[in-house]
């Protein structure tokens, strides 16, 4: 005769099995978002902007020695 | 869609239709977008010592661009109505990279310099037009205050002769609270570029009461020498009162002397006094024999003597681009 299932431990085979699948998908989960966070992220150019949002036209003559620093 | 900008390490979250820090990186249908690429807020044929770079081909014109914007918010910046500028409100020139490597070699000009805000903003512009210059024969130079992560960094450096990097203070205190910054990254970012083979130059701005104290000054010497090593050419540069630090004095000549004997006591090679008229703190000498080798009056060379990149008495190899 089954025993009773006084704790709540006992399980079925099929709860078993579901349980072990949901917590190997957990781990591979945890581990792929785990290596993501250690490999540096590549660093990607940004694209040119082709019309220039302020205005555009001459500069100062180019040999006339710059007054901004550096 | 937002994006995430991985050029510095502010590492911007930017919104569609909003701009990262830097006011020039923006985010337009998910897409992370530079606005100043091929345009030009400042350009001039410049001295090379103006940068100031002291060790590369000295008495060399060197022709100069920049856009607007900058990723530090310093409030001392020299520069400030380029770096803090928004795109939208400023004038700019167009100039495709083939341009500029065009006219700096119709200006005779043997190297490009990045400059004025900072070429870690323009940072597309910045890494095509070095490459095309290389390609010409030309060389690249970088003047920045070096705010900007690891790879791109190392990727940009492939096509860099020579950078003069602000280490703006020692402490991250004084990064945080002056430059909207952190120490750290501009560390790394110094090592990273001396073991890549560049040239390296070091300025720092001394600024009253901030960060001219002799123990500070102490500091980034010792750093600088440990890190970098004891041929790394130093420049004490002198502040003037501008942008949100109207309220400080300029530096006083006594104090940038006060530095530059710091820095030769501590053992490193080759320190100058920038920014001040006069003669003192800008002559290049050699460490071994102390004879003067490069003899300079504000950013003209009067005299250079190497030979070969060599003190012509003692034989000593001096560190630098000479040719």
């Amino acid at each position: 005769m089954r025993q009773a299932n006084l704790w709540g431990l006992e399980m079925k085979r099929r709860e078993f099995i579901h349980k072990s699948i949901k917590a190997g998908m957990a781990l591979v989960a945890g581990t792929c978002w785990l290596a993501k966070k250690a490999v540096p992220r590549k660093f990607v150019r940004a694209v040119p902007l082709r019309k220039y949002p302020g205005s555009v036209g001459s500069l100062p003559d180019v040999l006339e020695q710059s007054r901004w620093s550096g | 869609m937002k994006v995430q900008c991985e050029l510095c390490p502010k590492n911007c979250v930017i919104e569609p239709g909003q701009s990262g820090e830097c006011r020039v990186r923006i985010n337009v249908d998910g897409v992370l977008r530079t606005v100043v690429y091929g345009f030009a807020c400042a350009e001039h044929i410049d001295p090379v010592e103006k940068k100031p770079l002291f060790h590369f081909l000295p008495g060399t014109p060197i022709y100069s661009i920049a856009t607007v914007g900058c990723n530090l918010h310093c409030r001392n910046c020299q520069n400030w109505e380029i770096s803090q500028a928004n795109p939208e409100e400023s004038r700019a020139v167009s100039r495709p990279p083939e341009k500029i490597v065009e006219l700096a070699r119709q200006a005779n000009c043997l190297s490009i310099a990045y400059t004025y805000s900072d070429p870690v903003v323009f940072y597309e512009y910045t890494y095509d037009t070095a490459k095309l210059a290389r390609e010409k024969g030309l060389r690249n130079v970088l003047v920045t205050a070096a705010y900007i992560n690891p790879e791109p960094w190392r990727r940009l450096l492939r096509f860099v002769d020579a950078v003069n990097i602000d280490l703006k203070g020692i402490t991250d205190d004084f990064y945080r609270t002056v430059c909207s910054a952190t120490l750290k990254p501009v560390q790394n970012a110094l090592v990273i570029a001396k073991a890549s083979g560049v040239l390296v130059e070091v300025t720092n701005l001394v600024i009253p009461t901030l960060n001219d104290k002799p123990e500070q000054l102490r500091e980034l010497v010792r750093w600088v020498k440990a890190n970098l090593g004891a041929d790394t050419p130093l420049h004490f540069s002198r502040f003037f009162p501008r942008y949100k630090m109207r309220h400080l004095p300029p530096t006083s000549p006594q104090t940038l002397n006060t530095a530059r004997q710091i820095a030769l006591s501590e053992g490193l090679n080759y320190v100058y006094i920038g920014n001040i008229a006069g003669k003192q703190g800008q002559n290049t000498y050699c460490p071994g024999c102390k004879t003067l080798l490069i003899e300079r009056t504000g950013y003209i060379v009067v005299q250079n003597k190497l030979k070969e990149g060599c003190c012509p008495d003692c034989g000593r190899q001096i560190y630098g681009v000479w040719k």
